[in-house]
């Protein structure tokens, strides 16, 4: 096959189906990449490499790439064009995805394999792994590009190392794409190691209280992992083999006490990482410390990886039929609504803790937490719409969360605080932040006609129509909760009174504003036309053998209640056409006030009082359930975390050094070398 | 099927379409829920002032309040979201009203559905808070955080409410609902065969509608009326008009829910203003709750009896 | 800091324009019907923010309440002065009392009417000699109705409120226009009674301006002492700076030299 840049271009551009409109775009990218194609380098090196990264399987250049990216980073990460580096590299990488035909619903499966010391690894991608891997490099990419500019050199100029960022970062990212291509137990257990040690790295990069939480983290994640090792170490004496084919035969053959454990084992594992109820407590200090762009990325997409393994694990090879008839003793329960309440209080416990916190970045890391909740709940109902509700929410979130964190760590990197008692009225003076960070507080709080409502809604409607009125209350209490906490965070940040020290606050710099922007159009899009999503989610489901939801572009059909978001965002934007009509179309010219002129009963106002309502914003509900925190909640966290200070302090001996990353990367190959 | 042969599926299924009758009833639905609002408003107000044995306003009173607030000369804004959060207030509502299918129209409720509707009414409030909280007043943001700390109140025997009566229909589809309660007549009502889910409703329709035992965050004389104390002129119209159709959602969808929607628009309308004057009726002899005090009730007898109501509905 | 007595004492004032109904150029007729049916709403509804200053207050209950309700009249009690169309002083005013009942005035919107109530706020009343009250309301702001009486009674009130009524029907009830016209008079007893440093936080020029208000005496004397300290009130208009893209090259140049 001949190919050149030109070729290649053809047939991505062919592969996205553009209207003819776009024939002239194509032929500036056409006439410029000959350009590139006619000078000598090229020739000599350009034209070979190509070739060979066409000829490659997707899988093989998808991880090629990856790899690669790792490789640059490491050597050139110290470079100012590093981050623009990586921002194309991880655009690499999304092109050869999209090469795969992901984006529109027909993903093609391909696998690798590779021996080493006898022992075959083996990774295959389906639309299972496509999808992650989607959600992964495209968190990736606007991480990188959120990055690339005024950030890095913010963080440059505090001391820290632009390189080690990269590098985890990097790492993260090819960690999670070896983990969801897994397609045995010594892949998966490698995949899972590397990206809970890259996690650590991104975590510890900028000492002070983030290592701190890294390190509780590492404690969490190296119990997981044994617990994970047990699971593995069960399978293989059962099945005889760490091919997945073989597992799930021997999961077929497993007596229920053997499936108790394995669900014991593997979901505890797991469940570390997704940072499910009660092990939950490590996540959001750690995420919300580490450093602004890293933390857009763990956010978004890295607790997931808990959630894949569950999906593969539990939801695919056990199966939710399984777990209904896995009965617990002495109780009415099945494991199925064990799991399910398990992921009902994942809701509620840590999206009201979200609700007192007074950190901006830790109120969303909390709310993380809890949005895993409904992912998981939604594959436990195990219906069409439930499970493809919940696999929607993993895309749904990771952009939504994505977006509020850069939005968040924009105010920080313009005021330098996220506390939200010393912000407020920021909505002048950084007014496009404040639009992003509303469409994402649409979404996270599930309201139309933002991504999320969407995927909350589909698990709304399976709890109905399953029957499960307990689990669904729990689900819309969250979802209140989640309200609630949200309003407090954009009128904490961005609304109320400007204050004196954030008159001269300027917008976000560019580099940072488009990822945002980007996502937050992403956002509305994912809203108003979740066909091309659930598409993808369609796949999944019918890959793993759940019943597939009955999409359309603009939603759902179903008899019984189905969903047309094309309808309802079209009505919205007509209704509020019809109110601004009302508003703006009748009466009396407005005029704008200073902020200072405003009621207080008499009182004359001057700047150097606040006139602002932040602390204990929610003070009538916190009379009634804030004794609950300091009672059930306060107490069990306590436990457990006194349990983990133990434990992390044994670590924290034993790590104690100048540079605790570099040596924690070694120990993670020393571990690795041990384990194999 | 990828999604984009889907797109042109849906291109083509478009056309077919009877768009005339369709975009007339968008049209008909805000408009009508708007003047039985006015309607609704009146009531209100007639009822408090009966109760205190007074005459009361005149009939046209809340267009006159309407149109005097809109036409101002002055108006006072705090900026764009303040503007922006009225027009959302409204444009909500006019949005809502077209999911919640009245005699003879449907509108869009085969599109949505009744926890499209839920959510659909929350972008009002939404609205609101968001402009409120532009105004840079702590009283109002006092009132929106009370306001939002009552919609955890209210919604969560609303929700066990709403779980019951979808549950029981076995649908979603509120047109299904009703084709199911008038098939019967008055036997197969939702509040013949749920009674106490309707009792839990009635509850939770007092606190959505922010009536007396329920409106501590407009607390007029401690947090100078909460969300509007910043509201003049035709911000304060906007909410006027807002709250026009914001009783008429509230009563229309419980007439949807139990009391067999509408076989025609008189009846319809005497059901929704029946049902809207029960909570008002009730408001009028309370004083307020503290919000803990509100939030504690909700979350006790109504969600107690919703909750029994649905273990019927179950068995 | 000017000195109390080195304010300018206001000249005498002006007549009020009342009657003089600015729109009353229209020639459209269907634009006069609108008029009408505006200021036909305009009477027939109005939002009353009781200042409950002096004994007089205590005459008001009776009137909203079932003996004489006022809602029949579309009158009803508001709370914050953004909402209202009236302010009603029902007493005598202590200096104190007067400069947040000027902050209240000017945080109305226009069309907004002035009711005073009981003798104290015609000319003093019982506290004439007293050194604290301000003696006449209409000094510092334009009065619409005063409804005379130590106290009035309800009927009193009532009265009143249906002469305002029928004066704004009529478009009679333009007071407020004044307060804009003639800022500087108004302005100028304000400040010899508090001080020359006295400002509010509402801008009456810039809202005078904005809305075509400006007359031949709103600027003076006195309003040229307000700028001397006035603190600026500008609204904080959105700012979006995307030229930061300009600003950083040039530091990402400052680095450079500095390394
Ligand atoms: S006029 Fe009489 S009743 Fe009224 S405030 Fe003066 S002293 Fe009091």
């Amino acid at each position: 096959m001949a190919t050149s840049p030109t070729t290649v271009v053809d047939q991505l551009l062919a592969g996205l189906h553009l209207p003819d409109g776009f024939d002239a775009v194509a032929g500036v990218i056409r006439e410029s990449l000959a350009h590139v194609t006619n000078s000598a380098i090229w020739t000599r090196y350009g034209q070979q490499s190509l070739e060979w990264l066409i000829g490659m399987n997707p899988v093989d250049r998808l991880f090629m790439l990856s790899a690669l990216t790792l490789l640059l980073m490491l050597l050139l990460g110290r470079l100012r064009s590093a981050g623009v580096l990586a921002v194309l590299l991880y655009g690499a990488q999304f092109a050869a995805l999209l090469s795969t035909d992901t984006l529109f619903g027909a993903p093609v499966a391909a696998e690798v394999r590779i021996t080493v010391a006898d022992q075959s690894l083996h990774w295959s991608y389906d639309a299972l792994s496509w999808f992650f891997a989607m959600i992964t490099i495209g968190a990736a990419f606007v991480t990188a590009w959120y990055a690339a500019g005024s950030w890095m050199r913010r963080y440059r100029e505090a001391g820290q190392s632009a390189r080690a960022f990269h590098v985890a970062l990097a790492l993260n990212c090819f960690g999670m794409l070896l983990l969801v291509g897994s397609a045995d137990l010594l892949s998966l257990f490698l995949g899972w190691e590397l990206v809970s040690w890259a996690s650590f790295l991104l975590m510890a990069l900028v000492g002070g209280p983030g290592a701190q939480a890294a390190l509780k983290y590492l404690a969490y994640a190296i119990s997981g992992a044994m617990l994970l090792l047990g699971g593995i170490a069960l399978i293989y004496s059962i099945g005889g083999s760490f091919e997945y084919g073989a597992v799930v035969a021997a999961i077929r053959g497993m007596t229920d006490v053997q499936v108790w454990t394995l669900l014991l084992l593997l979901g505890g594992g797991f469940a570390v990482k997704l940072g499910l109820l009660p092990f939950h407590l490590w996540q959001a200090a750690a995420y919300a410390e580490a450093p602004g762009a890293g933390s857009v990325f763990l956010g978004a997409i890295s607790a997931r990886m808990g959630l894949f393994g569950i999906i593969v694990f539990i939801v695919g090879m056990i199966g939710v039929s399984r777990l209904m008839t896995l009965e617990i003793p002495y109780t009415f329960m099945s494991s199925r609504e064990l799991i399910a309440w398990i992921a009902a209080l994942t809701i509620i416990v840590p999206t009201y803790t979200a609700l007192q916190q007074h950190d901006a970045r830790y109120l969303l890391a909390w709310h993380g937490i809890g949005q895993g909740g409904y992912m998981l709940l939604g594959l436990m109902v195990g219906d069409a719409v439930g499970s493809a509700g919940g696999l929607l929410h993993c895309f749904n979130y990771a952009i939504t969360q994505a977006a509020l964190l850069m939005a968040v760590f924009a105010v920080v990197h313009r005021t330098g605080t996220a506390d939200l008692n010393q912000l407020g009225g920021l909505v002048t003076r950084m007014p496009l932040t404040f639009l992003v960070l509303l469409f994402g507080i649409i979404s996270l709080a599930g309201l139309p006609p933002m991504a999320g409502f969407v995927s909350k809604w589909m698990v709304y409607r399976s709890l109905i129509t399953e029957g499960m009125p307990l689990l669904f209350v729990a689900a819309v209490v969250g979802t209140l909760g989640t309200i609630l906490s949200v309003y407090k965070l954009i009128h904490n940040i961005f609304l109320g009174q400007l204050r004196v020290e954030h008159q001269g606050v300027a917008e976000a710099p560019l580099s940072m504003l488009i990822p945002m922007l980007g996502l937050s159009a992403l956002i509305f899009l994912a809203g108003f036309i979740p066909g091309p999503a659930l598409s993808w989610v369609a796949q999944v489901q019918g890959q793993l053998g759940l019943p597939v939801v009955p999409w359309v572009l603009g939603g759902i059909v179903d008899p019984r209640g189905g969903l047309d978001m094309i309808w309802l965002v079209g009505i919205l934007m007509a209704g509020f056409g019809v109110g601004a009509l009302v508003f703006y179309g009748f009466g009396g010219r407005s005029r704008r006030v200073h902020q200072l002129d405003n009621y207080a009963g008499g009182h004359f106002l001057t700047a150097d009082v606040h006139y602002q309502y932040s602390d204990n914003f929610y003070a009538g509900l916190m009379h009634l359930i804030g004794p609950w925190y300091r009672g059930a909640f306060r107490w069990l966290e306590r436990s457990l975390a006194a349990t983990l200070d133990l434990v992390s302090f044994g670590a924290e001996g034993l790590y104690r050094v100048a540079q605790p990353t570099l040596l924690m990367l070694a120990a993670a190959v020393a571990m690795l070398a041990w384990v194999f | 099927m990828d999604w984009l042969s889907a797109m042109r599926l849906d291109a083509l299924a478009a056309v077919d379409f009877h768009w005339l009758g369709l975009v007339l009833e968008l049209m008909l639905m805000p408009l009508i829920a708007f003047v039985a609002g006015l309607g609704l408003v009146l009531m209100l107000r007639k009822i408090a002032a009966r109760l205190q044995r007074r005459v009361g306003p005149p009939l046209l009173q809340p267009l006159w309040d309407i149109i005097k607030l809109h036409a101002k000369e002055t108006q006072t804004s705090h900026g764009l979201i303040h503007e922006i959060g009225i027009v959302m207030a409204i444009g909500g509502y006019v949005a809502a009203v077209t999911l919640l299918p009245v005699p003879g129209m449907n509108g869009l409720a085969q599109q949505g559905g009744l926890i499209a509707l839920l959510y659909m009414t929350m972008i009002p409030s939404l609205g609101l808070a968001l402009g409120v909280g532009q105004c840079a007043n702590p009283n109002g943001s006092i009132g929106i955080s009370r306001a939002l700390t009552a919609m955890l109140a209210y919604d969560v025997p609303m929700v066990i409410v709403i779980f019951g009566v979808a549950f029981h229909f076995g649908s979603l589809n509120l047109v299904h609902m009703i084709a199911a309660q008038q098939a019967g007549g008055v036997a197969t009502w939702g509040m013949v065969q749920m009674p106490l889910l309707a009792l839990a409703g009635l509850f939770a329709l007092q606190g959505m509608l922010g009536k007396q035992p329920f409106e501590i965050y407009v607390a007029p004389a401690e947090i100078a009326t909460g969300p509007m104390v910043e509201m003049g002129g035709k911000f304060l119209g906007g909410l006027f008009v807002m709250q026009c159709f914001q009783l008429y959602t509230g009563g229309a969808l419980y007439v949807t829910l139990f009391l067999g929607g509408g076989e025609h628009w008189l009846t319809f309308l005497f059901k929704v203003f029946v049902v809207t004057a029960i909570p008002m009726t009730i408001a009028m002899v309370f004083p307020r709750y503290r919000t803990e005090d509100m939030v504690r009730l909700f979350w006790k007898w109504p969600t107690m009896i919703g909750l029994l109501g649905i273990a019927f509905v179950m068995n | 800091m000017t000195h109390i007595d080195q304010v300018p004492t206001p000249g005498a004032p002006l007549p009020v324009e009342i009657g003089v109904k600015a729109g009353a150029a229209r020639t459209n007729p269907f634009a006069r019907v609108f008029d009408e049916l505006v200021r036909f709403a305009q009477s027939r509804s109005l939002f009353m923010l009781h200042y409950c200053t002096g004994c007089g207050a205590v005459e008001l209950p009776p009137a909203m309440t079932s003996r004489f309700d006022m809602e029949r009249l579309g009158i009803q009690p508001m709370v914050s002065p953004r909402q209202a169309d009236i302010l009603l002083i029902t007493g005598y005013v202590s200096v104190k009392t007067l400069k947040r009942v000027i902050l209240t005035y000017e945080q109305m919107n226009s069309p907004k009417y002035v009711i005073g109530i009981c003798s104290c706020t015609v000319n003093g009343g019982m506290y004439w000699q007293s050194y604290a009250t301000a003696k006449k309301l209409n000094d510092y702001m334009p009065v619409d109705i005063y409804i005379a009486g130590c106290m009035p009674r309800p009927e009193a009130v009532i009265e009143g409120l249906r002469g305002l009524i029928e004066n704004i029907r009529t478009g009679r009830a333009d007071a407020w226009k004044d307060y804009y016209r003639r800022y500087d008079y108004y302005l100028g007893n304000q400040q010899r009674l508090f001080g020359a440093d006295w400002q509010t936080s509402t801008d009456v020029i810039a809202e005078a301006r904005h809305y075509d208000l400006f007359g031949p005496a709103t600027l003076g004397a006195h309003t040229a002492l307000l700028e001397q300290h006035q603190r600026p009130l500008e609204a904080l208009e959105m700012r979006i700076e995307i030229p930061e893209l300009m600003r950083r090259r040039s530091r990402s140049d400052q680095d450079g030299t500095a390394q």
